[in-house]
């Protein structure tokens, strides 16, 4: 009943999440300049028929709150709306697109936290941590996202993923190793090193336990970072992926796909919240 | 080691106010004749594809882009701490609304309030001002995501021995926060690290939309981006010097911070 | 601290990511014979008769059998599925005669009757063809069918040029339009991926104008923005030839691949500056005077270098420009306007002329208001960023002030078509059609394309209605010479007045592999593919 109960308002939580973000994502595409302009107005064969498209949107948006209306409709309704620039129901466009994203960001988080957990470990399991630990990650913090891509479409080495991975184990690794650090000098650890207890079993009894409700707040932390990344990636590397859809709806302002994507967005990130629900329920088991 | 740090910073900062100050310097006298010009004695680091000084520019892009991406950093690693000590701290409500808020913020595409604010800005905005304000939005925009991992910090200190024998012990608000500060430091440290190359790379991206450093203030993050761009960096190494100060900048601060 | 345990695991974490780092980068593979180069997104439209944007355009080009064609080498319209044309005298009749023993790609004979349904389905206003709109009164319309062969199309007026608007009304079989699926034109749709790919397969009963079908076996289009990934899958063979190439590629792959890269000389298309004029912006009164004076204009055009555009921004790859005709307009092209000259002493006396003066380094108007003005131009176009920047140094030179801003399109789009909230802006204009006729919606006073005061109810001014005149007159008239004369003279208005200040033509810059048989490069879109029939790859 106590799990039911849980589950419930974990629910209830992300159904609000998502409707609010709906709402919020609305109003600002609405208001935001451009909504009501198309790029073949400029072009004098074309500028015709976009005036008569653009009128039809005008007269479906006049006022934002019938607009968030019809947005909840066509979710309801169960087609997510009509694409503006590809004129196909979202939820056609969004479908092969979602496994291709989610295969992607999932590889990603996976490696970047199995590589980030490693090196953390490594560096900060030292007496005095080596500040040599520190620069490959910061090298990777620099390079913006795109360039490394770039430089990986030139070097025909890598794709996607391991961009994403660099990217996101770089930023992992510096606050795990913060986090790992303040605990590796904890007195009770100390104490039981010097003991000679066995590093792979104060690992399990004492620093996992310690740095596992952090964990679930960083994995959020990650999802986001991951969630901003997509979307150079993908571009760069044409990956027909959820980022690149939304990239193209934000720059034609095609409402309903960029609501798609938020949602998704939302989803995600209440999904990071629940998995720290998780840890929790573990750790009090 | 920290005291070498600090040394060397400001080594940084005061010669690339010195290069700025040299008399002759501009960052944006485009010297037609010389465009991409190789190092010499008149352009010690060549020049851009405009033929504008590339070491007066990165000097000049090093302080106005530090100073700026350092005080957003700074400003919204401080923003997360409040608002995540505050959700923790308060009534499970506030709590959970704020837990709330942050979801949402996270997932709205805030891109288009960016837009907002530059439809808001007369289009003469002098790139100066328009770089202050896009530095105000990052930071204003750039703490949720850190406030969340502040809040289940705090929380998990809010049961712990020591918080709740201070407590106990009647100590005030104030006293107990402060308490508090250095045990949230190991989160906050990273998240002020992470957010400064952030946001150099967050305010080139901004020019998109018509925000960020505008022409001729020259942009460490625009600098950066065209590392992205294969046909300009086969053109000359001085491309990669942007990047090089920047590690440096950051592994400096690093080992400013992480020892404080 | 087992520290080597560590290193161990750490090296295995290493090898493992290595190990599922799979390349998603690929193109798909090619069939044989098959032709493969990039469009930049998602054609919005397959139907023939509905397509508003390139892309869509590139997929009719290939697919569609039309009954004439624009040859874009000799820039003349020549007869394809027709055998031939013949105009009425009065321009009012145009009657078509179509070759015997068409067919299309699934079998079914082409007659004169698929013909009209094709061309009546685009007059339709409920089919909304952007092309109906070529025919000044669409609803006037008639097309007749006087046997098996043959159609009559009676216009209720003069239309200029309007062979070529049969370059873009693709012929289907009547009452089945199939969305490229089947066709009359060299391929027909086969296959298409969102975001991926578009392919072609080629039409075996086509019988082109020249020897026959298609020599490939059909064409891939990927859809690929990316100019890095299109760069390097050119380089790898992966695709035959790159059509729009921006100046620093173009030197990046000249460097890599120096037999590749062709710069094909000046494009029809122009990029210019033009302040806003419109009386009813929200601009403050002194800066509206400023942008109404002629003398201001002509000072600010005088004071841009446009060598220093075409040498910086466009690296070489651009020809400085005076005016809305370009060189490779061989028919239209003026050498003899008469142009204000350029230089900065000469745009400082303008500008004294004007009223303005010099207080210290800055400049301003008779009323003391400093000259301040922003320029605004595209998100993602580097050469006109670049351009933009150019100009401000050399506006600096008289004390102006400029402030450069990049907008993305749409937020651009609203400032300049609804709210006219702007100062100076910075576009190109693609011209895809040499006759100037096709520019009227741009010179019109009327017209909402008229940029720098669109949709003027009376001409504001006495040479905005010479423009209308010599415009109107171009488009009535039957004497080609007299036409040559009124566009020379809306040339040489434009010129004085500088409403737009042209400043380069992009050059037009493709590259070719090596492998691809039978490419010809026109200026004319599309650059490379114009010829499609004549393209193969050698066999490898």
């Amino acid at each position: 009943m106590r799990a039911f109960l849980a589950t419930f308002k974990g629910l209830s939580r992300a159904v609000g999440v998502v409707a609010l973000v709906m709402i919020g994502t609305t109003l600002l595409v609405r208001l935001a300049p451009g909504y009501l302009s198309d790029a073949r107005e400029m072009d004098a064969r074309y500028a015709g028929i976009a005036k008569d498209d653009l009128s039809v949107v005008a007269s479906q948006s006049r006022s934002p709150s019938a607009m968030v209306f019809h947005e909840f409709s066509t979710w309801i309704h169960g087609n997510g709306g009509i694409s503006r620039q590809y004129g196909v129901p979202v939820l056609q466009l969004l479908g092969p697109r979602l496994s291709v994203t989610g295969g992607l960001l999932l590889r990603a988080l996976a490696w970047s936290w199995l590589l980030a957990i490693v090196a953390a470990l490594l560096s900060s399991a030292a007496r005095r941590p080596l500040f040599l630990w520190q620069i490959p990650s910061t090298l990777l913090l620099v390079i913006p996202t795109a360039a490394m891509a770039t430089v990986c479409l030139i070097a025909g080495f890598g794709g996607p993923v391991l961009v994403m991975v660099l990217c996101l184990a770089a930023r992992d690794f510096k606050f795990l190793h913060s986090t790992l650090r303040d605990v590796w000098i904890k007195p009770h650890i100390l104490h039981a090193r010097a003991q000679g207890v066995p590093a792979a079993r104060i690992l399990v009894a004492h620093i996992v336990p310690a740095i596992a409700p952090q964990l679930g707040a960083l994995a959020s932390l990650s999802i986001v970072t991951a969630l901003s990344a997509l979307v150079p990636i993908e571009v760069i590397f044409n990956v027909p992926g959820v980022g690149q859809l939304a990239w193209n709806a934000a720059i034609n302002r095609d409402l309903p796909v960029l609501l798609a994507a938020t949602m998704i967005m939302a989803v995600a990130v209440t999904l990071a919240g629940i998995t720290r629900v998780q840890t929790d329920h573990w750790r009090n088991a | 080691m920290r005291r070498i740090a600090i040394v060397l910073l400001l080594i940084l900062i005061a010669s690339a106010g010195t290069l700025l100050l040299q008399p002759g310097a501009s960052y944006s006298y485009q010297d037609r004749e010389a465009l991409l010009a190789p190092a010499s004695h008149q352009h010690v680091a060549g020049t851009d594809a405009m033929g504008r000084d590339r070491l007066v520019r990165v000097s000049a892009a090093l302080l106005l882009c530090l100073s700026g991406a350092i005080l957003a950093a700074a400003l919204s690693t401080i923003a997360a701490a409040a608002v995540g000590t505050v959700g923790a701290l308060a009534p499970k409500s506030v709590g959970w609304a704020t837990l709330l808020l942050c979801d949402v913020f996270l997932a709205l595409p805030w891109m288009f309030l960016l837009m907002m604010v530059r439809c808001a800005l007369p289009l003469t905005t002098s790139p100066l001002s328009s770089a202050a304000i896009t530095f105000l939005v990052l930071a204003a925009l750039g703490w949720p995501a850190c406030a969340r991992a502040v809040y289940r910090g705090t929380l998990q200190l809010r049961h712990s021995d020591w918080m709740l024998y201070a407590t106990a012990t009647g100590l005030r608000r104030t006293q107990i926060l402060r308490g508090l500060a250095p045990n949230l430091l190991p989160l906050l440290l990273p998240q002020f690290l992470v957010s400064v190359p952030a946001f150099v790379v967050a305010e080139a991206n901004l020019g998109a939309l018509g925000l960020g450093i505008g022409e001729p203030l020259p942009s460490w993050g625009g600098m950066l981006l065209e590392l992205g761009n294969s046909a300009m960096f086969m053109q000359t190494n001085w491309i990669y010097l942007p990047v090089a100060l920047l590690i440096m900048v950051l592994l400096l601060l690093e080992a400013i911070t992480v020892e404080a | 601290m087992n520290r080597r345990r560590y290193l161990h695991l750490c090296a295995v974490a290493a090898v493992l990511t290595a190990a599922s780092i799979a390349c998603a980068c690929q193109a798909a593979p090619r069939l044989p014979g098959e032709l493969a180069w990039t469009i930049g997104y998602d054609p919005k439209t397959f139907d023939p008769a509905k397509v508003d944007d390139e892309e869509s355009e590139m997929v009719r080009y290939l697919t569609s059998g039309v009954l004439l064609r624009l040859n874009r080498a000799t820039q003349q319209v020549e007869p394809c599925l027709a055998q031939s044309s013949s105009l009425s005298p009065d321009g009012k009749t145009l009657t078509l005669k179509l070759r015997a023993g068409l067919r299309f790609s699934d079998g079914s004979s082409l007659t004169a009757k698929d013909a009209a349904w094709s061309v009546r389905r685009v007059l339709q206003p409920s089919t909304k063809a952007p092309v109906a709109e070529e025919f000044l009164d669409a609803a006037a319309v008639t097309v007749q069918v006087t046997d098996d062969h043959t159609i009559v199309i009676h216009l209720p007026r003069r239309v200029i040029g309007v062979e070529k608007v049969f370059d873009e009304i693709a012929i289907e079989p009547a009452d089945r339009p199939s969305e490229a699926r089947v066709t009359a034109g060299p391929f027909y749709l086969s296959d298409y991926r969102r975001s991926q790919y578009v392919r072609l397969r080629r039409n075996p009963n086509y019988r082109g104008s020249g020897d026959g079908f298609p020599r490939a076996s059909g064409v891939r289009l990927d859809v690929l923005e990316n100019q890095e990934q299109i760069t390097r899958l050119f380089l790898r063979s992966e695709y035959d030839f790159i059509d729009n190439l921006p100046p620093d590629y173009f030197e990046l792959l000249k460097r890599k691949a120096p037999n590749t890269v062709r710069d094909i000389g000046p494009s029809m298309n122009t990029e210019q500056m033009w302040f806003n004029q419109a009386p009813d912006s929200p601009l403050p009164e002194w800066e509206k005077a400023w942008f109404r004076n002629q003398a201001f204009r002509i000072a600010v055009s005088q004071a841009i270098h446009r060598d220093d555009l075409a040498r910086i921004a466009y690296l070489g790859h651009a020809t400085p420009a005076y005016s809305f005709v370009s060189p490779a307009n061989t028919t239209w092209f003026n050498r003899n306007l008469t142009l204000p000259h350029i230089g900065v002493a000469d745009a400082k006396q303008s500008l004294a002329r004007a009223g303005f003066h010099l207080d210290g380094s800055i400049l301003k108007d008779a009323q003391g208001h400093p000259v301040r003005f922003s320029i605004l131009t595209n998100t993602g176009n580097s050469a006109r960023a670049k351009m933009a920047t150019l100009i401000q140094q050399d506006l600096a030179a008289l004390g102006i002030q400029v402030t450069v801003v990049t907008l993305d399109f749409p937020a651009l789009i609203e400032r300049l078509m609804h709210t006219q909230d702007y100062e100076a802006c910075l576009l190109g204009l693609e011209n895809v059609d040499p006759d100037p006729n096709a520019m009227m919606n741009i010179w019109l006073s009327s017209s909402p394309n008229h940029q720098w005061s669109p949709s003027e109810k009376t001409p504001a001014t006495a040479w905005e209605a010479e423009i209308d005149r010599a415009m109107n007159l171009q488009a009535s008239s039957l004497q080609m010479a007299e036409r040559v004369r009124a566009i020379d003279r809306v040339q040489q208005i434009v010129a004085d007045q500088q409403p737009f200040i042209y400043l380069v033509y992009p050059n037009a810059l493709v590259a070719v592999s090596p492998q691809l048989r039978g490419a010809k490069p026109a200026v004319l879109e599309p650059r490379v593919a114009w010829n499609v029939e004549n393209l193969s790859m050698e066999a490898r």
